[in-house]
């Protein structure tokens, strides 16, 4: 039936969205909370309060799974949060102990396949203890990472960001700001982080200025996050832990919803998905890409860019990203069009829910449906882009088919249980493919590529 | 043509397991130590030999994840003890039958080894005579210590609930069919599900296949049939993940198997006679039932350790009029709480209309890979729900008045 909770009832104030106007009040007037709760120490809920919430479950600094629930369900009884416990441990212990079949591969699905076997589920011992283990906070050094956060006139939620970026158990090496407004107005913003370098980048562009980033940056592993960002504390600490532990040149992570304050925000969580669900990690690698190749690789379900990293050499080896994705260009999608790259020519991406960000969803209603169009419209670039690439007709067979199939699935669906405004999304989504459409026509944008042409065919003769 | 029905206990070396000629498939209920841990069917040809290397492929596969839970679960307990363990109540078992004096006394032979070693503070067995036509029923009873025997005149499951309701003397009372036999674990599970869910208003728990002898009691399970899972579950009166709930409660579980608190259910005046009342309308007695009681905002708690082994319908005739008989029933019950629960009328009328897309989804599905059987179950259903729309619940009520007045 959905992930849906707008029952008929409650969504009056959907016919009147308010306008353009971040922070202001509840779109409509029932109240959503974000909450923590550690499962190691706690089996009381004590804070539930009787408003509905997101509740995200953690055993010490590892985070175990979520939860969404209305004020009748809560607050959660002891055996229920005794389940919880048992059913998100146990599903962390198969995905992190070798001995029980870890690493994860991704499925076509893009979540995780259990590995276990009978024999080791039977021989498994002292799993609470592994578990404490496995939960223990990273405390290596992230000197060797340089942070690039990309931002275009949000001051305020820049300064949220840095401020938790200076909160860092492991300081990075570096962080890097590139301003990609007009008028540089971040470099007053940066003014009050003395550790920030500050770049200004004048060309319009997500790809640009990440580019840009990564040209400045002196470190080994460059780390990005965005400017609607505010990471854990522990961020740093786990990329620079998985670097080191794991030959890996990708990694992406856990991106939370900060809040859920405004119907647009639940409804981006909720029915669009969020950007994952997944907490236990994942290895996207060949198989993946080959098993989901004829349909167009299902790249974009690697992470977001709001959470990734590279080693310096991931980018020596496909180049940078495609100036013609990305946010102030064709919409959205370079991060995942590296991670294309990345696949198509041998390489692999790693998930690590351990390293947490915590995303400010857009919180007005025309912010969210810009959005979603900017996301189709990228989305179909970067398979014109991908397909112009490697030649894999997937990606076009995604885009006369795949997607008209889904458009059309979710509108017959959203007919008969659909949340109210799902159409609205839909209507956004549809936009931004007949968008995306005109690249597919230009011939000209088409051919100017990011990395040179035969750079890439020497890396597929490999 | 029947699939043989095997328990296999994982924590033990797993033995290959040999078909009869007239067995194609096993039906496998697995445990670990002694835990229910999950059902698999597997079709194989007759009089052949399920190795166990397969059977270890099928246990990686569908078990050990459960396995690894369990003893994460185990573990946990023994680390932090349940802090105020709520002490048990009484219980009374109760169970409607009518002129099924066999299956009576199977079931109270499944009960007996149970009933004497539990941990709740009493149990008390009542078994509702529902107004069968000989003395075989009294006499089955008859053969068991301590068992009560009441008898109800007037024809109709709630009829027998409710006489039961008000025999029973326990705080708890646990409902059974009589076309069921208990699991050795269900009164355990019961109280367990008890013991760690202080304030429930009820229990349901898992329902698995007594015998797989036929091609209807086959398709049945494979079609899901009643059980509901290995998962533990919580229902309360709204659920974020379903704007339609608690109208679809047939997602909690079967009457045949389920337990409530006794003066919940009183103050709720029991069940409802005009639904299960046999012939005519034989369902939608417990949907009702489960959806007041998480209307009254008590929690209804499923437990798969609280299970019972069921006898499916045995013939294909029998099973297409049961399909029929769920449409019908739900219908009614929709019809009566959109008028006795106008809080919310708009969620039944979703569901009448979720329910026909539904339904006509799956008839289409089956007419699209020419299913016959499918096809024809899913129209039975269909005709069933349309007939239960068109004043079956008025229809049934002037019955149970006939039925109450022919009685007094």
């Amino acid at each position: 039936m959905g992930r849906n909770l707008w029952s008929r009832g409650r969504v009056r104030s959907l016919a009147c969205p308010r306008a353009d106007d971040p922070g202001a009040e509840p779109v409509n007037g029932d109240a959503f909370r974000v909450r923590h709760i550690d499962l190691e120490t706690t089996d009381i809920d004590g804070d539930a309060g009787d408003t509905a919430s997101l509740s995200i479950f953690w055993w010490k600094d590892l985070p175990l799974g979520m939860r969404a629930s209305l004020p009748d369900e809560l607050p959660y009884s002891r055996a229920h949060l005794r389940q919880f416990a048992a059913e998100f441990s146990a599903a962390q212990l198969a995905a992190r102990s070798t001995s029980l079949g870890a690493p994860l591969r991704a499925t076509y699905w893009g979540c995780p396949k259990s590995a276990l076997s009978l024999a080791a589920a039977l021989d498994a011992r002292d799993l609470i203890d592994s578990l404490d283990q496995l939960a223990t906070a990273s405390s290596a050094s992230a000197q060797d990472i340089s942070v690039v956060i990309c931002t275009r006139d949000r001051g305020p939620a820049l300064a949220r960001c840095l401020s938790s970026i200076a909160k860092q158990r492991s300081a990075p090496g570096e962080v890097v700001v590139v301003d990609n407004s007009r008028d540089g107005n971040a470099r007053s913003v940066c003014m009050q982080f003395p550790e920030v370098r500050y770049i200004h980048e004048t060309r319009p562009g997500l790809s640009v200025a990440r580019t840009a980033g990564v040209r400045a940056s002196r470190h080994g592993i460059i780390a990005f996050t965005d400017d609607d960002v505010e990471v854990h504390a522990g961020w740093t600490a786990e990329i620079a832990r998985v670097f080191a532990e794991r030959d890996v040149e990708a990694l992406t992570g856990l991106v939370l919803p900060a809040r859920l304050d405004t119907l647009a925000q639940r409804r981006f969580q909720f029915d669009m998905g969020g950007f994952g669900t997944t907490f236990v990690p994942l290895v996207f690698d060949q198989r993946f890409f080959e098993e989901t190749r004829p349909n167009g690789a299902h790249v974009w379900k690697i992470g977001a860019g709001a959470n990734m990293a590279f080693r310096r050499s991931a980018f020596d080896r496909v180049g940078l990203f495609d100036e013609r994705l990305g946010a102030g260009a064709a919409g959205c999608s370079e991060d995942s069009e590296l991670w294309y790259r990345l696949l198509a020519t041998g390489g692999a991406c790693l998930y690590e829910p351990r390293a947490v960000v915590f995303h400010h969803h857009r919180s007005d209603w025309p912010g969210l449906r810009r959005q979603m169009r900017a996301y189709m419209k990228g989305h179909v670039a970067a398979l014109v882009v991908q397909y112009d690439n490697f030649g894999d007709r997937g990606n076009i067979i995604r885009i006369w088919i795949k997607l008209p199939a889904y458009f059309l699935r979710t509108f017959l669906r959203t007919l008969f249980d659909g949340p109210p405004g799902r159409i609205g999304i839909l209507a956004a989504e549809v936009e931004g493919w007949l968008a995306g459409l005109q690249f597919l026509l230009r011939f000209g944008w088409r051919k100017r590529r990011a990395l040179p042409r035969q750079n890439l065919v020497e890396e597929r003769a490999r | 043509m029947g699939y043989r029905l095997v328990e296999i206990e994982l924590s033990k070396p797993l033995a290959p397991i040999e078909l009869a000629p007239q067995h194609d498939g096993v039906g496998l209920i697995a445990r670990w130590q002694d835990r229910l841990i999950g059902f698999e069917m597997i079709a194989l040809p007759a009089s052949s030999v399920l190795s166990a290397e397969r059977l270890k492929a099928v246990a990686d596969e569908r078990f050990a994840d459960r396995i690894l839970v369990a003893k994460v679960d185990v573990e946990l307990s023994a680390r932090r003890r349940f802090a105020a363990e709520t002490a048990l109540p009484n219980l009374s078992i109760a169970i409607c039958t009518k002129d099924r004096a066999k299956r009576l006394s199977r079931l109270l032979s499944s009960l007996d080894p149970i009933r004497w070693k539990s941990a709740f503070q009493s149990v008390e067995i009542v078994v509702v005579d529902n107004a069968s036509v000989d003395a075989t029923t009294r006499e089955a009873v008859e053969c068991f210590k301590d068992v009560r025997y009441v008898f109800e005149p007037k024809a109709g499951l709630d009829f027998a609930r409710n006489a039961a309701l008000r025999a029973a003397t326990g705080d708890l009372v646990a409902y059974l069919d009589d076309d069921v036999v208990v699991d050795r674990n269900w009164l355990a599970g019961l109280a367990k599900a008890c013991r760690y869910n202080p304030g429930a208003g009820g229990f349901t728990g898992l329902v698995l296949p007594f015998r797989l002898d036929t091609e209807a009691q086959i398709f049945f399970e494979q079609n899901g049939g009643f059980g509901r899972g290995f998962v533990r579950k919580e229902f309360h009166n709204t659920r974020f993940d379903n704007p339609l709930h608690p109208v679809g409660s047939g997602s909690l579980g079967a009457g045949c198997n389920m337990a409530f608190d006794r003066a919940l259910l009183v103050e709720l005046g029991g069940f409802d006679e005009a639904l299960d009342t046999g012939s005519p309308l034989p369902g939608g007695g417990d949907l009702d039932i489960f959806y007041r009681v998480l209307r009254s905002r008590r929690p209804m708690i499923y437990e798969p350790e609280y299970a019972v082994y069921h006898e499916h319908r045995e013939t294909i005739e029998q099973l297409r009029r049961q399909y029929w008989t769920w449409g019908l029933g739900m219908m009614a019950f929709l019809v009566k709480s959109r008028r006795t629960d106008e809080e919310l009328s708009a969620r039944h009328r979703a569901m009448v209309r979720w329910w026909f897309f539904d339904r006509l989804k799956a008839v289409a599905r089956a007419a699209r890979r020419f299913r016959g059987r499918d096809f024809r179950f899913g129209i039975a259903e269909l005709w069933g729900g349309i007939y239960g729309l068109a004043g079956e619940y008025d229809r049934s009520r002037a019955r149970v008045q006939t039925i109450r007045e022919q009685n007094q």
